[in-house]
């Protein structure tokens, strides 16, 4: 009896010191925190999490806190789909920030297009994303990273024009991810008149990619095109070294990924692929990131696991916070107004974000802003030393840019 | 000719790694007519903790008996948890759901442990391909190769050859009957799981090498060893490594002649007719069960 009524009015307690502060503002933070993507997903939650004790330090948003919700979906599309029924009905989070895998994007976002909450994709890349609800008067999927249309085309461009292949093999992986970006290289490499020599398929969690290196190899392929994630990517390379067989990597931005990268030793090294952030001090704001993220986090041999997903976990915070300190509310479709028509600039890691989105236009990234990644020395560094000296340079959102594939159609 | 020698070679490596984990679901099913559903993790187990010694300096052919030790321990705790008290009472599925449950839990605490990614495991041997009829095999392939068979035959020999190995075959004859001639077939079903978990660790770390060290890499092994353990029949060490092989064979050559989208579907169609034709695996004994 004593001990209950004692915990009543520690109760009551807390609860009349809880309505004195402002409530804090409750922010989703989704991905994939175990198994082959958890190095992007990990890496996108500590950015965020730097954002958000950044902004916190600073006295938060109209004047309360951001509290974030953090959930692991497991890549897998099914948990992701209850993780966002959770975050609107029980948690009442005001937006969701998150999303590595394609294939969870496309399970959970109808949940917040319906719910009305905006969603800010910071690492999925599959073109169709922010193209779901397009039929629908408002879309609430928002993406600031690369998506598949401009990174297919940018491997098609280095393969082909570039560096003059012409028999190109694709290798992608069986989800969502890796048939949907197959089929956006297929489209841009068809732009440039090349059929690929062989297309084959991997599964999540292959050890043994001979039959599919076989093909390619037979087929004549000068250049092995990936769509796939940095565990099975890595299995690709020691394939090609166990055949004794040797022609350039080329993908998407996943070869940047640490377990790619570790797992391929020297037989990974030379990949190249797209990337919106490479981790080098090049401009102020990206020294102070790269180094409080360093302090914060304590990497192993200080290399960011994905820095891609770190730098674009981070300007996703800011964007947001941006928009709801325009919007001065926590109400969804404000907040969705307000990203759609940014008065001031948010200066983040990847870029600076000027009117980044408009009511059609959900890609915050566009073609000119991403370069070329090469793994070397277990490190992902500039692959042409032209735009390493133009950095510091920050490519701004150019909705003329040339390069991308036209929308994707639903 | 060079590309079959090389599908060929690389379905028997990838075979034999199927076959060694099969072989622990053979030899728990051989005393107990249980299996260790955890075994996929125990092979994790296995591996990951032959990482950590490896990690603090310990070369790899030493920390091959460790991981042995630790296997065998392991697999007798899984005996005296999860199945101990499902055969008992005579429990027809309580083993499957508890040795599920403890593979869940292992996974788990190996996820705490040893964090969520997948890392390299140092190879001991050199990782540059030998050449051999035309094609390309890796030192670790063979050392995969060898070191199963040579553990398969080592148990064999053990069972046919030492007053224990009777024992386990008495027990698997009939438990009832060998109880009764004075075997203590609790130890016995106790040992045979640790045998069966020091087989997977072993496995765990020869496979290592060639696959990547995590916490998930048990799970879609050990869905495949349980394939290769019904097409080749629970009750045959022999019919383990053919299955093993021609799983391993067929994988690769309907990746490399039909289409690498369907690799996995021959190993399932093979199991489903031999489940129709031949219940009890190609080369298992059909054993009639008296009720």
């Amino acid at each position: 009896m004593k001990f209950t009524s004692r915990l009543t009015v520690v109760a009551l307690a807390c609860a009349a010191a809880s309505a004195f502060a402002a409530d804090p503002i409750k922010i989703g933070v989704d991905g994939p925190f175990t198994g082959g993507s958890s190095s992007m997903g990990v890496s996108m939650r500590d950015g965020v999490r730097l954002a958000t004790e950044e902004i916190n330090k600073a006295g938060g948003v109209l004047g309360r806190q951001i509290q974030l919700v953090e959930r692991d979906d497991e890549a897998k599309n099914e948990r992701g789909a209850q993780i966002a029924q959770e975050l609107i009905n029980k948690e009442k989070v005001v937006a969701v920030v998150g999303y590595i895998n394609t294939g969870v994007g496309l399970a959970s976002e109808r949940f917040f297009q319906d719910a009305k909450i905006p969603v800010m994709n910071n690492v999925a890349t599959g073109s169709v994303l922010t193209h779901q609800f397009d039929d629908q008067p408002e879309n609430y999927v928002f993406r600031n990273a690369a998506n598949d249309s401009i990174q297919a085309p940018m491997i098609a461009e280095e393969a082909v024009t570039k560096r003059g292949f012409k028999k190109v093999a694709i290798l992608a992986d069986s989800t969502n991810y890796g048939q949907l970006g197959r089929a956006d290289l297929e489209k841009a490499l068809a732009l440039k008149g090349i059929k690929p020599v062989a297309e084959e398929k991997f599964n999540i969690k292959d050890v043994d990619m001979t039959a599919q290196l076989l093909k390619a190899k037979e087929a004549g392929a000068e250049v092995i095109l990936t769509y796939g994630i940095g565990p099975e990517l890595a299995q690709i390379a020691n394939g090609m070294t166990k055949l004794g067989w040797k022609v350039p990597m080329i993908g998407s931005w996943t070869l940047s990924m640490a377990n790619y990268i570790d797992n391929a030793g020297p037989g990974g090294e030379g990949a190249r692929m797209p990337q919106t952030f490479i981790q080098e001090p090049t401009t102020p704001k990206r020294q102070s990131f790269i180094i409080s993220y360093l302090k914060t986090f304590n990497p192993k041999n200080a290399r960011m696991d994905s820095p891609v997903s770190a730098a674009q976990g981070y300007d996703s915070v800011y964007l947001l916070a941006a928009a709801i300190r325009q919007a001065g509310s926590t109400d969804g479709q404000k907040i969705k107004d307000a990203l759609e028509n940014l008065k001031a600039p948010v200066e983040g890691v990847v870029t600076t974000y000027n009117k980044p989105f408009t009511r059609t236009d959900h890609e915050a990234i566009t073609a000119n802003i991403p370069v070329f990644g090469e793994v070397k020395g277990t490190r992902v560094v500039y692959a042409y030393p032209d735009d390493f000296k133009k950095a510091s340079e920050v490519r701004v959102k150019d909705v003329n840019a040339k390069g991308a594939l036209p929308a994707a159609k639903k | 000719m060079e590309i079959l020698t090389q599908l060929i070679f690389s379905g028997i490596a990838l075979g034999m790694i199927y076959a060694v984990i099969a072989f622990g679901y053979q030899l728990t099913f051989a005393t107990s007519d249980t299996l260790n559903f955890g075994q996929g993790d125990a092979l994790m187990l296995g591996a990951l903790v032959g990482l950590t010694l490896v990690g603090m300096g310990v070369n790899y052919w030493l920390m091959i008996p460790l991981v042995c030790v630790f296997g065998a321990i392991q697999g007798a705790v899984v005996e005296r948890i999860g199945v101990r008290p499902a055969l008992r009472i005579k429990s027809e599925f309580g083993w499957i759901m508890s040795t599920i449950a403890l593979g869940i839990i292992f996974k788990n605490v190996a996820e705490n442990v040893w964090g969520h990614d997948d890392l390299k495991f140092p190879s001991p041997l050199p990782e540059s391909p030998i050449h051999f009829l035309g094609a390309n095999v890796l030192p670790m392939e063979i050392l995969v190769v060898v070191g199963a068979v040579l553990m398969m035959a080592a148990v064999e020999l053990f069972n046919r050859k030492t007053i224990w190995g009777k024992a386990v075959v008495a027990t698997f004859n009939d438990r009832d009957a060998a109880r009764l001639m004075g075997i203590n077939t609790g130890l016995v079903i106790t040992f045979s799981y640790a045998l069966s978990s020091m087989s997977a660790a072993l496995a765990g770390v020869l496979i290592a090498p060639l696959t990547l060290t995590g916490s998930t890499m048990g799970a879609v092994l050990g869905l495949k060893a349980f394939a290769v353990a019904i097409i080749g029949g629970l009750t045959s060490g022999m019919g383990i490594i053919v299955g093993g092989i021609i799983l391993g064979i067929a994988e690769k050559l309907t990746g490399f002649y039909l289409s690498t989208g369907y690799q996995d579907v021959p190993g399932l169609v093979l199991l489903l007719i031999v489940l129709a034709v031949r219940p009890a695996g190609l080369f298992g004994k059909t054993a009639i069960k008296k009720v």
